[in-house]
């Protein structure tokens, strides 16, 4: 549509909006929106670029210019948004110059993208060479943009920052000249903005210069326009009430409709015209004009490479005679059939290439001869697994005959987009690897992929809870009592923190503005491994901008568009399990000296079968959570195949798809009688739904029952998978849906519209997230070998965990309780036997490595290591200080750890003490070798008062995070018993029903968003470990307690269920914090008397003094001095409400 | 005895005739010639006195510039200077 105004300048050079109709002269114009800002302006935008172009659509604009502050990070999805509402996206940014001045630039054509990502580049460069690498703020110089000015349209900039100099603008039209510089005209409703306008009209005049009239807008609705105003403050790090000057002071930057706007440049209607015959020149198409590809897309000898590969290694692993010998040849054939067909060859000649490179890394990071050199240097995950062409190029360790994958949805003829294949790297193959690739490829060449963090419910409070001016000390109750994950229930989270009297005035603000604050990116970040390569310079398609770590470069665009742009994303993925089971092999070769190659391990071990069954596998590869141990005692796994299936069962999409219990229940039935028949909804479902009896438990059953019930074709069974995967929307579902159901109707004679609504339900209740069961059985086999190596080398295992940290659902300290319930002795750390990592000493026991002492720096603790392999063990803390070469700070965290208990007879006060008057060595810069210090006799320390078992460990959790003596519970375990609870070995011998008390150390806190509000506790005791359930009410009422105690008495029922493995949970009915009330109370001290004692008169006064307070001490037993205060300071993180592991 | 501080240029309440967009036609009973400015202030919506005024900087016939703006919460003209 074309909206029209008429409107003109009168003679007195003042205007008056309202009387445009009594002018003679009348324009028609239509108005184009050419300067827009989205949420990717970070904190200067506060709608996302699809909402913007929906909003565009509505309002009647037929094409809208997006300019994000110095990025392109919207620029795909804006495209793509605004294609598929037929809206035209224009494309530009608005940069910064090295003075701060802001120009709008506008891409007319492909080199203008060209030449824009390239700016962006630049703007970037030095963003990171600060101190410490933090982040400073782009910018360019006239020169730069100068060699960047092909193809771009430049506008002066914006009402506020932009340039009104002549000098400059007439710099700016030499360099871009008449046709690609205008003067841009803005009319933000603000005092002056007239007069500036009119300045500027007439500059432009001046200089023969059109102007054109802009909106800069922030918002696409008015609720949008206040969160604007809150990122203001925030990121001016102040409030609201204090950042007025820096608002826009109205709301006129919410876009709005092409009338509206014209309207508002009645003045200056040429200026409104303007913008809509310039918007005409810009031609440039995102979605179609980006012009990639990846190295060897191109090289028609690809194909014949990649079957050389393939052929290579085929008679490796398909010797004549071999089972599925003449499987895999067929296969092979037809897939690489497919590949050529496809064009993709030199995509997997490309990810081979890249393992090659991770090989050659491996060799130099586990060294030639060392025990893991037989591990590959990475393996597949995800449905790349099932492509028996990955696994002849190594891209998989999984034999996809072998184990029958279909190779489904990775590779097949109606493929559109490139295939997705990750990889798995222990993590210190992964550093290396990463900047390796940007070696081998060019800086210019390749970057990580972006990542956009979005507002949680946790950030969304604290950051616009301070810019709404709140009390700091109520927005941190709010914050912390949050559930974290959605910022939409804020209203929630104060309601149960503060009481519903906070529904009112600002509070409402915040729950309103946290509302609309949800979901927009907050910073660029990094992807967890995406790499993009390409043959032209990356720096053409993307700008790129320098990451955190040094040698890394991330482009602008996170996963989502790099895939609508057609990249080849590689994903380069650190595991920690990978680098643990690494560590392990080589702790099993140094002390048994026996080479375990994993590849070659049994597959039917029967003591580790046993294991997974009985659920007792803390620490190994995904199958060690609460919620995978409830499980694995139902359904009791014998083989591969069944823990395939167990990794891949405990995820929202089987979970919500209602397969869950079903196959759990088929399972257990089965497990009882073999005979047990599978009911099938209808028989065509037999096939593609037998390894899961009946229900849908991989991505890939959706295509095949798609196919074979509703007779979709490969590429129509994507489809359906897309529309319930990424981005889902209502309207594409239903339309599945329709022709889900018809399209089995009309293939299946018998089928009832009922019958395919029922099968249709199970396919949509999977569409939240799950595994390819290519993925299910890389991780499964994982899981699996993990397993092995605990059940056979314990010490090992546990070892290898404990130096990998943070990995798996456990902390560090849960690991060493369970392993010590196991029988496996874990040594505390000591400077005379420790090593920097862990280590597993002959007669088997796990010592600590000094590595564990927080606050002691690595270097730090690396030289004294080698300190005392060079010198032998330290004699004395004298001996240590002078020698260590590690600062006193470290001496004295090592002190209090208890890694010097050795050296000053047991106790940790002298040798905090002895270590604080000492003058230690200290490590020479650049050489090996300390400077050692004088070896002065140390006096010795005053009578100090032993340290009580409570005290040594609250500070072993202070020091390490972790207690290898007493645990905590088992200190409490007398007055526990006083007050009538149980330990957890004990409900064992409890019935069904019975009402219990537990008191528990909280070791994991857990709300799944698919256990309607219900909470999970897991306690663990010096016997084992106990999963309490806490109902909705209770949690609500004890929330506080829930959610931060670290130790809780739980008042129960308990459950035992023969269905559930004869497994025991407690159904709380209070949660209650568990007090230990033994404080010191201050005493009152008369130093009258000592002050005038001297010398030795003073020390046996002092000792007579410690003689007196003895009896007290001993009255209170090991609890003396500190409470549970003090243990929550110190309390080992645990993994909390799905925000990863916190105190 | 002081008064104690004291507000200038306190708005005070005007007699304003205005065309259907708003625009003034006449400030006490003088017509106007011409708009100088105009602008638009939104701010302090998350207090219990948010803030929402069109202001209006116009010359009467008579040749004088006066500020007027539109309480547009309580739909009353001020004039400001």
């Amino acid at each position: 549509m074309t909206p029209t105004v008429t409107g003109c300048n009168d003679s007195r050079g003042v205007r008056v909006d309202g009387d445009r109709r009594s002018c003679e002269h009348v324009f028609a114009m239509t108005y184009v929106e050419l300067h827009c800002h989205s949420a990717y302006s970070f904190l200067d935008g506060a709608s996302r670029p699809e909402e913007l172009a929906a909003a565009a659509v509505n309002r009647g604009h037929g094409a809208l210019a997006l300019t994000d502050h110095d990025s392109l990070s919207g620029a795909m999805e804006f495209a793509q948004a605004a294609k598929a509402l037929g809206l035209r996206a224009i494309h530009g940014a608005e940069v910064t110059l090295g003075d701060g001045r802001h120009l709008t630039l506008l891409v007319r054509d492909a080199s203008g993208w060209r030449s824009l990502c390239r700016l962006l580049t630049r703007a970037h460069a030095h963003t990171r060479d600060g101190r410490g690498r933090d982040r400073a703020d782009p910018a360019v110089s006239l020169d730069d943009v100068e060699a960047h000015r092909e193809g771009l349209v430049c506008l002066s900039g914006c009402a506020r920052s932009g340039v009104r100099d002549e000098p400059t603008m007439r710099r700016l039209l030499g360099i871009f000249g008449r046709d690609a510089f205008r003067v841009e005209l803005q009319r933000p409703l603000a005092r002056h903005d007239r007069a500036l306008n009119r300045g500027l009209a007439g500059l432009a005049e001046r200089l023969g210069v059109a102007t054109v009239a802009t909106g800069n807008a922030h918002a696409h609705t008015p609720a949008r326009a206040r969160l604007q105003d809150a990122f203001v403050a925030i990121r001016e790090h102040t409030t609201l009430d204090a950042s007025e000057p820096l608002r826009r002071g109205n709301h006129a930057h919410v876009l709005t409709t092409p009338q509206a706007m014209a309207a508002r440049f009645a003045d200056h209607p040429e200026a409104v015209a303007e913008s809509g015959r310039l918007a005409e020149t810009l031609t440039f198409d995102l979605a179609t004009d980006l012009g990639y590809s990846y190295p060897g897309a191109a090289d028609p000898a690809a194909g014949h490479t990649l079957a050389e590969i393939c052929q290579a290694r085929f008679e490796d692993r398909y010797p004549a005679g071999s089972t599925y010998r003449a499987e895999a040849r067929i296969r092979l054939e037809e897939e690489l059939r497919v590949i050529d067909s496809l064009g993709l060859a030199g995509f997997f000649v490309l990810h081979h290439d890249i393992l090659e490179l991770a090989r050659e890394i491996a060799v130099q990071v586990r060294g030639r001869d060392s025990a893991r050199a037989s591990l590959p240097p990475g393996r597949g995950r995800g449905s790349s697994v099932s492509s028996i062409v990955c696994h002849l190029t190594g891209l998989s360790h999984v034999d996809p005959i072998e184990s029958k994958l279909q190779l489904g949805r990775f590779v097949h003829e109606d493929l559109k987009a490139l295939p997705d294949i990750d990889l798995d790297f222990p993590r210190e193959i992964r550093e290396q690897l990463i900047p390796r690739v940007h070696e081998v490829y060019g800086d210019e060449h390749s970057a990580l992929v972006a990542a956009f963090p979005t507002y949680r419910a946790r950030g969304a409070i604290r950051e616009l809870g301070k810019a709404l001016g709140l009390p700091p000390g109520e927005i941190e109750r709010v914050a912390r009592g949050s559930a974290g994950w959605s910022s939409r229930d804020v209203d929630r989270d104060i309601d149960s923190a503060l009481g519903e009297r906070r529904r009112t005035g600002r509070w409402a603000w915040l729950v309103q503005l946290a509302r609309e604050a949800y979901g927009l990116p907050r910073h660029l970040s990094q992807h967890s491994g995406g790499m993009i390569v390409a043959t032209r310079p990356l720096i053409d398609c993307v700008p790129l901008v320098p990451a955190a770590m040094e040698g890394r470069r991330i482009a602008q665009w996170d996963k989502d568009s790099c895939a609508d742009a057609g990249f080849l994303k590689i994903d380069l993925l650190g595991l920690g399990m990978l680098s643990a089971v690494e560590r392990c092999v080589d702790h099993i070769a140094a002390r048994r000296g026996e080479v375990v190659d994993l590849s070659r391990i049994p597959l039917d071990d029967k003591p580790t079968y046993e294991c997974i069954q009985n659920a007792d596998t803390t620490g190994v590869f995904q199958i060690e959570s609460r919620a995978q141990m409830g499980s694995l005692r139902r359904t009791r796994p014998k083989d591969l195949a069944e823990i395939t299936i167990q990794v891949a069962i405990v995820r929202p999409g089987p979970i919500v798809g209602g397969a869950v219990n079903p196959y759990i229940e088929r399972r257990q039935r089965l497990n009882a009688d073999e005979h047990f028949e599978i009911p099938y909804l209808h028989p065509s479902l037999e096939e593609p739904l037998r390894d899961t009896l009946g229900t849908i438990i991989f991505q890939d059953q959706v295509l095949e029952v798609a196919q074979a019930f509703a007779g979709f074709s490969v590429g129509e069974a994507e489809g359906l998978r897309r529309a319930m995967s990424r981005k889902r929307s209502e309207e594409a579902i239903e339309a599945e849906h329709q022709r889900f159901v018809e399209g089995a109707i009309r293939t299946h004679p018998g089928v009832t519209k009922e019958l395919a609504e029922e099968v249709f339900a199970m396919v949509a209740g999977f569409s939240g997230f799950g595994f390819p069961k290519a993925h299910g059985v890389a991780f499964g086999l994982l899981a699996y070998q993990s397993t092995y190596l605990r059940v056979h080398f314990g010490p090992e295992f546990l070892c290898a965990l404990l130096d990998e940290q943070p990995m798996g659902f456990y902390p560090p300290d849960a690991l060493v309780h369970e392993a010590q319930r196991r029988g496996i002795a874990v040594l505390a750390p000591d400077v005379n036997a420790s090593e920097v990592g862990c280590t597993v000493t002959a007669e088997g026991a796990v010592r600590v490595g000094l590595g564990y002492v927080l606050g002691a720096r690595a270097d730090e603790v690396a030289v004294l290591v080698e300190a005392r392999r060079a010198g032998g063990p330290f004699r004395s803390l004298e001996d240590l200080a002078s020698r260590a070469g590690a600062g006193r700070a470290a001496l004295e965290k090592l002190a209090w750890s208890g890694a010097c208990d050795a050296l000053a007879g047991g106790d940790r006060r002298v040798a905090l003490w002895q270590l604080g008057v000492t003058a230690p060595g200290t490590s020479v810069r650049g050489r090996e070798g300390v400077q050692l210090a004088l070896a002065l006799d140390l006096p010795a320390a005053p009578q100090l008062q032993p340290l009580s078992a409570w005290e040594a460990m609250v500070a072993d959790y202070a020091t390490t995070g972790l207690t290898a003596s007493t645990h905590p519970i088992g200190l409490l375990r007398p007055r526990l018993r006083a007050a009538g609870a149980v330990d957890v070995g004990a409900l064992e011998h409890l019935p069904h029903g019975a009402r219990v008390r537990v008191g528990g150390l909280v070791i994991a806190r857990q709300r799944p968003e698919t256990a309607k509000g219900i909470t999970f506790l897991l306690l663990e005791d010096e016997h084992g470990t106990v999963n309490v359930i806490v109902s909705p009410q209770i949690y609500e009422r004890e929330r506080l307690t829930v959610r931060t105690e670290p130790l809780a008495v739980v008042d129960g029922r308990l459950e035992r269920h023969a269905s559930a493995g004869g497994a025991i949970n407690i159904v709380a009915r209070s949660v209650t914090r568990l007090e230990v009330d033994d404080r010191v109370t201050a005493r009152v001290e008369d130093f009258a008397l000592i002050t005038g004692l001297a010398g030795d008169a003073h020390a046996v006064e002092l000792a007579r003094r410690a003689g007196l307070q003895q009896p007290a001490a001993s009255g209170s037993e090991e609890l003396a001095a500190t409470g549970t205060d003090d243990f929550r300071a110190v309390a080992p993180p645990v993994m909390n409400f799905g925000a990863g592991r916190r105190r | 005895m002081s008064p104690g501080p004291r507000r200038i240029a306190e708005p005070r309440p005007v007699r304003v005739r205005a065309d259907g967009a708003g625009v003034p036609l006449e400030v006490d009973g003088r017509a106007v010639d011409a708009v100088r400015e105009s602008w638009l202030i939104e701010d302090r919506w998350w207090t219990e006195r948010p803030l929402r005024r069109r202001y209006w900087e116009i010359v009467t016939v008579c040749g004088r510039n006066v500020v007027v703006f539109r309480e547009l919460e309580e739909r009353r003209w001020y004039r400001q200077r």
